[in-house]
């Protein structure tokens, strides 16, 4: 329960500090941390135009992207409070649920029968599966290095081993900073601020949204990001207590939108055709975690 | 009644039924042919239900001399696979009645093709029940050949008559093996008994007999390199008896995998990493192929060789398990095999009606042609959308339910094992996903390029909502996936239960031991009617705001490009494209074009044409009957037609014969 709240919090600052880090990186003052927001609740209140394209998959799948995120975030635990659902091999379930999501969110896209949007779906397709194997192998080694297979459980018992677990715990982080960044098409992959459709993923996607569920649709990627925000904070605070976890929390969080600002102010977006690669070495990184939990306990003959 | 003359009934059913089809007029031929798959499917159920209750039959049939006795015995495994059998059938059989409509007026062939189904069905439920090695050859050869029969309905097309004639010669190499098979156990044990087998494992070394059953089973399942038949038999049949083979013949077998696999003593742990590995590997192959292809059959047959790997690997971890003496894994292995083949069986027969529903409208298979078919047939194209996510694995549905199991097995033998089984593990978790996320972009694409978006190509009938008897066996069967998706736990006490039964008196489990297990499930389907419950509350909440606001209507938008026309929208090439040309290793693309030249300033229309083709089919199997071909054309001098050389051949033969008794040569 504690973890839904918090992460409803955050998503609602999340991007405002992401885009007030990006003004000061670029020397301009920039609009207030609620402003993102203040643009959906915009949204939600406007009408909407729809192609005559486009069939009832498009009126459902903003819906259904949006609740498979809220679905995701029930999976979540904080600290060593369980998440509203909580059962063995929850994060097959949490990874499925988000897929479901982005199923729709592909054909909703598709239905619109523009070539432009047909482009941003597929890519946005072959990302996120080549993003699956990273994710499944990191949790993976943590189910093997706790014995458990629950996120709750595995991240309430990842902190009695040793403190190289607190090693594994950063590279774990960029991992899933990465994967965050994929599943929200953020830097290194997709620029969202880009003005020629050609080489969006994500933006080009919802070119046909508007009102209500373009609104959806945005409020879910800030939701996503305290999502993987609340994941990544959960690998540091496995034993604080819950006023101390709570801090923690919203310094991962404030440090994590910071980190996603100066990444998508310094760098620029990678060629179209160099990111399956770069997605792929997300994988090589988990399979050094592996090794790692495998070294840690000694396996290594 | 009894369970034996339950069985007896059914084959009197299917021979009154195949007597009686031919001679009945053609528009009740089909409805008639329902009628006998149906009491077939009710007299053969019942004691298979019976065998999962545990109460199972074992009857013996008096043989002659040579046959011995001829054992019937329906346990829990062979009811599991009856009941899907039955199932799937039932379901064919009501597709096809609206189906083969358009080809009432092919009188003689309908015949032949309503009572070759009805063979076809009884001899799968006799491969099921006889555990005789000849008997059980003998139903397989009829199964496999009134099958091909029912692939070439459309004869007169060059291509389905390859397909089959291609089919017909694959089941063939698989028969040889399983014959080598079983007559090698025959000559050890001196007994045509499924039990001897049994007994054959436990005195010789069992990795050799394993192969030789693993090659002539797989080669009907489709593992690599052994699928090469199922991307041409799938698409040239007609889609009522791709539905039901795809769904079940595949399945059998599976069955016989894991027939085999129960019964073996020792070498489990190598067995089942090598079952595992390959398992794995069939799966990222068959939906890499999957992914690229545009006919849409043959995506879908791609598609079962990759859930035929899901399945696989579910029989690899049990084998480990057992190879271990982990119970948990051996269980939860083959739970997840089981109920993946059951689901396999719904969701693929599923998909393969409703493309069959497209191409009865459209008249191709092509998926570049098509598009926006969800404005003319919207409820084919939510069936369709239904079994896309049901195959992609993804909650709420009952692809998830075993795919599910199958992770948890993985979880559980990272956990449990030493390194290289870790690894392996892992690495299959991680493949797994791999494959989750390709099916996802597979299924994106072909629902996309076929429903969505406007119409790729004029077509010379404008296509309309299919009837209500096609539609009707795909409610019932999405009817049936949603009651797996949500109630798995009743579904995992079926196949504990039937587990329980099968396992072999060494290696006996504790059904409270997995009560744990159980809940878990209960708690999946518990949380999948969460996740349904909450998509149709936001759904509804999101449909009461849109209303508060003015909506209007418009063209898409083009990005300030004001003439888009038809052509120019994504096609499901190039949504593919990125990831065909990552995976071009495996997956090779064979183009034919003319370059144009540096000199040419006016160029001529040309062609550019572009296919995939099997990297097995092409670079192993082809090159070896290439090769055979070359080798074989040298000896045609001796099949040259003339009567008179024959009867020299045989008088030939009798000379042999007759010299080398008399000089004690053979």
């Amino acid at each position: 329960m504690i973890s839904l709240v918090l992460i409803v919090l955050t998503s609602l600052f999340f991007m405002g500090i992401v885009v007030r880090t990006k003004s000061i990186a670029s020397g301009r003052k920039g609009p207030g941390l609620f402003q993102p927001m203040k643009d959906v609740i915009r949204l939600w209140k406007k009408g909407a135009v729809y192609s005559k394209t486009t069939s009832f998959i498009f009126q459902i799948a903003p819906s259904i992207y949006f609740a498979s995120i809220i679905m995701a975030i029930l999976v979540i635990p904080f600290g060593q409070y369980k998440g509203i659902v909580s059962f063995d091999g929850d994060f097959v379930f949490f990874a499925y649920v988000l897929a479901l999501g982005k199923f729709f969110s592909i054909i909703g896209a598709l239905d619109t029968g523009s070539s432009f949007e047909g482009m941003g779906a597929s890519r946005e397709a072959l990302y996120s599966m080549l993003a699956e194997p990273a994710f499944f192998i990191l949790m993976g080694s943590f189910a093997l290095y706790t014995g458990h297979t629950s996120f709750h459980e595995i991240f309430v018992s990842l902190h009695f081993g040793s403190y190289i677990s607190y090693g594994l715990g950063t590279l774990a982080t960029f991992v899933l900073m990465m994967i965050a960044m994929i599943e929200n098409s953020r830097m290194p992959v997709d620029d969202p601020k880009t003005h020629l459709e050609l080489t969006m993923v994500h933006e080009v996607m919802i070119l046909d949204n508007s009102g209500f569920d373009l609104g959806l649709i945005l409020y879910g990627t800030n939701l996503k990001f305290a999502m993987y925000g609340a994941l990544i904070t959960n690998f540091f605070t496995g034993s604080f207590s819950i006023g101390v976890s709570i801090l923690i929390f919203l310094a991962v969080q404030f440090f994590f939108a910071v980190a996603v600002g100066i990444l998508e102010s310094f760098s620029a977006r990678y060629r179209m055709g160099n990111n399956a690669q770069f997605i792929f070495t997300l994988t090589s990184i988990s399979i050094l975690i592996f090794f790692g939990v495998l070294l840690i306990m000694g396996k290594f003959v | 009644m009894d369970n034996f003359w339950l069985i007896v009934s059914s084959a009197i059913i299917a021979v009154i039924g195949i007597i009686s089809i031919p001679l009945l007029p053609s528009k009740i031929k089909a409805f008639s042919n329902f009628l006998f798959v149906l009491l077939v499917a009710i007299t053969t159920s019942i004691p298979a239900i019976n065998a999962l209750m545990g109460n199972t039959t074992d009857i013996l049939l008096p043989g002659s001399a040579f046959f011995g006795e001829i054992p019937i015995r329906i346990d829990a495994l062979s009811a599991w696979f009856i009941l899907i059998i039955n199932l799937t059938c039932i379901n064919g059989a009501f597709y096809g009645i609206g189906y083969m409509k358009p080809y009432k007026e092919q009188k003689a062939n309908l015949s032949l093709h309503w009572t070759l189904f009805l063979i076809f069905q009884t001899s799968m439920l006799w491969v099921c029940m006889l555990q005789h090695s000849l008997a059980f050859l003998i139903a397989w050869e009829i199964m496999s050949l009134s099958s091909m029969f029912l692939v070439i309905f459309e004869h007169e097309k060059r291509e389905t008559l390859k397909a089959g004639i291609n089919y017909m010669v694959q089941m063939h190499i698989g028969v040889a093996f399983l014959t080598v098979a079983f007559i090698g156990v025959y000559f050890a044990q001196g007994s045509f008994d499924f039990l001897a087998i049994s007994d054959y494992f436990s005195i010789n070394y069992n990795a050799w007999l394993f192969l030789l059953f693993f090659i002539g089973f797989g080669i009907k399942a489709g593992f690599i390199p052994l699928h090469t038949w199922l991307p041409h038999a799938h698409p040239a049949a007609p889609s009522h008896v791709s539905g039901v083979m795809s769904g079940v013949i595949v399945k059998l077998g599976i069955y016989g995998i894991i027939r085999i696999a129960l019964m073996l003593k020792t070498e489990l742990a190598l067995i089942g990493e090598l079952l595992l590995i390959i398992s794995i590997l069939t799966g990222v192959f068959g939906i890499l192929n999957a992914s690229v292809h545009r006919d849409f059959k043959k995506m879908l047959a791609y598609c079962t060789v990759e859930n035929i790997g899901i399945i696989g690997a579910g029989i690899g971890l049990f084998l480990i398990g057992a190879g271990f003496n982990n119970t948990t894994l051996m269980v939860i292995g083959l739970s997840g095999a089981l109920l993946h083949t059951l689901n396999h069986s719904l969701f693929k027969s599923l998909l393969f009606f409703a493309v069959g529903s497209v191409y009865q409208q459209t008249h191709t298979r092509d998926m570049e042609k098509l598009g926006g078919l969800i404005h003319q047939m919207p409820q084919t194209a939510a069936l369709f959308l239904i079994g896309s996510i049901a195959i992609g694995g993804l909650p709420p549905l009952n692809g998830f339910v075993s795919e599910f199991l199958i992770y948890t097995g993985f979880l559980n033998g990272i956990n449990t094992i030493g390194l290289t089984h870790s690894t392996v593990m892992i690495l299959s978790l991680a493949s797994l996903a791999f494959i989750g996320g390709l099916s996802l972009l597979t299924f994106t694409k072909t629902f996309g390029t076929i429903f969505l978006g406007n119409p790729r190509h004029e077509l010379h009938n404008p296509p309309s909502e299919v009837s209500l008897w096609m539609r009707a066996p795909q409610y019932f069967i999405v009817a049936i996936m949603l009651s797996i998706g949500l109630f798995p736990q009743f579904y995992f006490s079926v196949t504990l239960q039937l587990i329980q039964s099968v396992l072999p008196v060494s290696s006996q489990i504790n059904s409270d031991d997995f009560m744990p297990m159980a809940t878990l499930m209960g708690n999946v389907g518990l949380y999948s009617m969460l996740f349904l419950a909450l998509l149709i509350a936001i759904y509804l909440l999101r449909n009461y705001f849109v209303k508060l606001q003015p909506a209007q209507k418009s063209e898409t938008w083009g990005c300030g490009y004001v003439a888009p026309n038809l052509q120019m929208q994504y096609t499901g090439k190039s949504f593919s494209k990125s990831l065909g040309k990552l995976v071009g290793f495996v997956v090779d693309e064979k183009k034919k074009y003319i370059e144009i030249e540096a000199g040419e300033i006016f160029p001529q229309t040309r062609s550019h044409n572009s296919h995939f083709v099997d990297f097995f089919e092409n670079s192993i199997v082809d090159k070896v009957t290439n090769r055979l071909l070359k080798v074989l054309n040298y000896f045609q001098f001796i099949q040259n037609g003339k009567v008179q050389m024959y009867v020299v051949y045989g008088i030939f033969f009798i000379l042999m014969v007759f010299f080398g008794t008399l000089f004690n040569l053979i």
